[in-house]
């Protein structure tokens, strides 16, 4: 039961709040509640610039650390206000967004730094610290996290981890739920726990995993134990050209049954023609793909001759190394306003995950299912992260702003329509509903499509640790 | 709001775009999402949009130090610093400043300085009158030094007199206009008194800064408003180090490892980077922190601190820690509003220096 807030109630529940976390951190000023109310969804973005409020918060809270926050969660729970987790907003899902009021956690003061260890090769931290942060921190002992998504400036610790990101070098160096040692959870009762010493054990299902991904729906990550990795001697690129996609599948499967590079990045000819020809100067017909590797210099000469070898057998043409510097010196420039898409232009990315046997299938399946019912958008995709067993598929749509409605609630019907298209149509095809930005609002309705009866695992899961559903409602279908 | 077109461009190029959300030096110490680029962005393309009051995002748009960070950080170039000072003339202009910064205005009009002061201690008045008569060099302190640093200023008066420099030190100096313009931007009143500095200035042929603040907005921001002048402008690192080089300045190198804070004014306004360092390795053993340079992360100020002096203390604190992290503990400054930010905060185990302290031990 959610309560009906009136003045008193309001001013009772402030005076609590602001007891957890310090006056100071807790706000109601109108600006800090339009800002944590738009994030990167393309939805907030648009509702905001046809002129209208996005969903607010009641109450913006900024803890600085596990404690604080239990009190704030303790609060929430007693009065059943909605807790919706912020980190810095630079999600595109809409998972950040309190649709549903109640309370805002800005988790960003709980930013410390706590230990760089270059024995166990972590650092500690809170999860509120920005990741290009304890990139610095370990860049000052002379090692990297080797986390680098183009989110990297923008996105924090516990952003990351409550959506699985993943960043360019992931080939070699995994996925940021490969990257975790340990972690401190606050669960929506206000417990503190911690997750095992080690990530690897055999001493039952694996917490870390449980709450990666959630998404602030089964409680606050506060602290995270993240790796850090020697810097490579050598980091060496190589740019090909394929004439079609599928030799360069076969190609980059065959490679990583050998070896892991740290960049594999295939880009379709759509997308070769766009955005590769303007940032990175490929004005060749066909599919570019970006190819790095790095470590000890011995082992990168090996590589090197591997991956020419390997390459060549499927038809790649060499382009050298210059391409792929360059796009690795503007691989976050795609991002920026004036390279990457923006308002008025109606677009999103529909990454998915599967294995080779299917990828391909999905890609052409999707490429064709919103190229045929929504004739004003342009399918654009690249392939950025590889495994032994399958890669993904970072699909975008763009519809051009004169064909996207003025009307905010026209164009949000525009979006929704292209989404369920592009998301089931991967789905029915054996992919994944996601594979990096996470679930937020914004996919919740496809995840019970996702996983039919397993959902009630998650969902059980979540009633048992938040049976008010005070936690980030309305996001992960649950 | 009336608004440039180019600002109203860049408002909504930042509104959406988070790239810089790591940089900021308040936003990092605050950890407040409202301290951030995109975000006053956003406040202010609602406002376009009336969608939300000017008044309720004005205490965000002083949140801004205006040191250019997210601006040096944007790839593609866009200014938040042009579209927050221009917000901030509009809400002069509309009378909707909040009261703390009409505060601030009324006393740079009143008394040519923020503060509101009119007395200097009595060490500057006589280093100051040691230095009345007219000469080609005009030695300008500026108001952080007179009003809120005067052993500083004093120190570095001593610093030219050592070189044997004959300079003079106006009593009375004419305010550049520094303040004016960050607090209320591109103003009238702003306007008139950098062109009643810049006569005064225009009275000798060379003019010394001691404060980076003053060197930006006059070698800098004059430009850009139209206030031109027949004079030299330096800065006092590049004049000190000009001595030094000269052998006007004699230096023995103590040995002690210390780091230096680059003024933001110096190394991204002016991009003067050496010169302080030029000094610093002839008195003593120069290290660096990670971000240096045009990187460097801004320690706070005097005038901030009138109206939010415990975020001042956050975002020295949080420079000083840049100092321990890497396993060293003394900084020195080359601005004496960051020097005093620095000092308010200094701790057992980090010491914070001026040059004017470095070069006279």
């Amino acid at each position: 039961m959610q309560i009906q807030m009136n003045e008193f109630l309001f001013a009772m529940i402030l005076t609590e709040l602001e007891d957890a976390v310090g006056k100071e951190n807790c706000s109601t000023r109108a600006i800090d509640k339009v800002t944590h109310s738009v994030d990167y969804y393309w939805l907030s973005r648009m509702w905001a610039d046809r002129g209208c409020r996005m969903p607010e918060a009641d109450f913006v809270v900024c803890p600085k650390d596990a404690t604080e926050v239990s009190k704030v969660l303790k609060i929430a729970n007693y009065y059943k206000l909605p807790v919706t987790t912020w980190g810095a907003g630079g999600g595109t899902q809409g998972g950040a967004i309190p649709v549903a009021g109640g309370i805002v956690l800005d988790t960003k003061r709980m930013n410390q730094i706590y230990e760089v260890n270059t024995e166990g090769m972590y650092i500690e931290c809170g999860t509120g610290a920005i990741y290009k942060h304890i990139e610095w921190a370990a860049n000052e002992v002379g090692k990297a996290t080797m986390h680098y998504p183009s989110s990297l400036t923008c996105s924090t610790v516990g952003g990351f981890l409550a959506h699985r990101g993943i960043g360019v070098v992931s080939t070699k160096y995994g996925k940021i739920d490969d990257m975790v040692l340990k972690m401190e959870v606050v669960l929506p009762n206000g417990d503190i726990i911690e997750t095992s010493p080690a990530p690897k054990h055999a001493a039952g299902p694996d917490l870390n995993q449980l709450f990666i991904g959630s998404e602030g729906t089964l409680g606050i990550i506060t602290k995270a134990q993240i790796r850090i990795f020697d810097q490579p001697e050598e980091r060496r690129f190589r740019g090909f050209l394929f004439q079609d996609m599928h030799g360069a599948f076969e190609a980059s499967r065959e490679l990583l049954q050998k070896f892991k590079p740290s960049v594999m990045r295939l880009y379709d000819e759509a997308e070769t023609a766009s955005l590769i020809k303007k940032i990175v100067g490929v004005e060749r017909k066909g599919a570019f793909m970006n190819v790095a590797y790095e470590g000890v210099k011995e082992m990168v000469d090996v590589e090197e001759k591997i991956l020419l070898e390997t390459f060549k057998k499927y038809g790649a043409e060499d382009l050298g190394s210059e391409y792929g510097e360059k796009w690795w010196k503007e691989k976050i420039t795609f991002f920026y306003p004036g390279h990457m898409m923006d308002i008025p232009q109606c677009f999103g990315t529909m990454d998915t995950i599967a294995p080779y046997g299917t990828i391909e299938k999905i890609y052409w399946a999707m490429k064709n299912a919103i190229e045929t019912n929504f004739p004003q958008a342009k399918f654009i995709a690249h392939f950025s992260h590889w495994y032994e067993w399958g890669a993904m598929i970072y699909d975008r749509f763009i519809v051009d702003g004169k064909d996207v409605p003025k009307d905010p609630v026209e164009a949000l019907r525009l979006h929704q329509a292209i989404w369920t298209c592009g998301v089931r149509t991967a789905i029915a095809n054996g992919g994944v509903v996601n594979d990096h930005h996470g679930v937020g609002i914004k996919l919740g309705r496809l995840m019970k499509e996702q996983y039919g009866p397993a959902m009630q695992v998650f969902e059980g899961i979540k009633k048992q640790l938040d049976p008010n559903g005070i936690m980030n409602p309305f996001k992960l279908g649950l | 709001m009336i608004m440039s077109e180019k600002s109203k461009q860049h408002v909504d190029s930042c509104r959406f775009c988070w790239m810089c959300h790591h940089i900021c030096p308040i936003g990092n110490a605050t950890g407040q999402e409202r301290n951030t680029a995109r975000a006053r962005a956003l406040g202010i393309s609602l406002v376009n949009r009336e969608a939300i009051e000017l008044e309720e995002i004005m205490d965000n748009i002083y949140e801004c130090c205006t040191c250019g960070a997210c601006v040096h950080d944007c790839i593609t170039g866009w200014d938040p610093v042009m579209f927050t000072k221009e917000t901030r003339l509009q809400a002069a202009l509309e009378d909707k400043l909040p009261s703390y910064i009409n505060t601030l205005v009324d006393n740079c009009l009143e008394t040519g300085n923020a503060y509101g002061k009119t007395a200097l201690c009595d060490k500057l008045t006589a280093a100051i009158a040691a230095h009345s008569a007219k000469t080609d060099i005009l030695f300008y302190l500026g108001v952080d030094a007179r009003y809120m640093a005067c052993e500083q200023a004093v120190k570095a008066i001593t610093v030219l007199e050592k070189a044997g420099v004959n300079f003079t030190v106006l009593a009375d100096e004419a305010p550049s206009g520094s303040q004016l313009d960050f607090l209320i931007g591109a103003a009238n009143e702003t306007k008139e008194q950098m062109n009643a500095a810049n006569a005064v200035f225009a009275g000798f042929d060379t003019v010394v800064f001691y404060d980076p603040n003053d060197a930006k907005t006059v070698k800098q921001i004059y430009k850009e408003y139209g206030v031109e002048g027949d004079y030299k402008a330096v800065t006092y690192t590049s004049f000190v180090a000009d001595l030094l080089k000269n052998g006007k300045l004699e230096a023995k190198n103590s040995g002690k490892a210390v780091v230096f804070q680059d003024p933001y004014q110096l190394s991204r306004d002016l991009e003067e980077t050496e010169e302080a360092r030029e000094i610093i390795t002839a008195y003593a053993v120069l290290g660096e922190m990670l971000l240096n340079r045009k990187e460097t992360v801004w320690a706070g100020n005097i005038l901030m601190a009138q109206y939010i002096p415990d975020v001042m203390k956050m975002v020295a604190n949080r420079r000083l820690s840049n100092v321990k992290s890497i396993g060293q503990d003394t900084i020195v400054t080359a601005c004496v509003s960051e020097y005093v930010s620095l000092k308010s905060v200094e701790q057992d185990d980090v010491t914070v220096l001026s040059l004017e302290d470095l070069i006279l031990g």
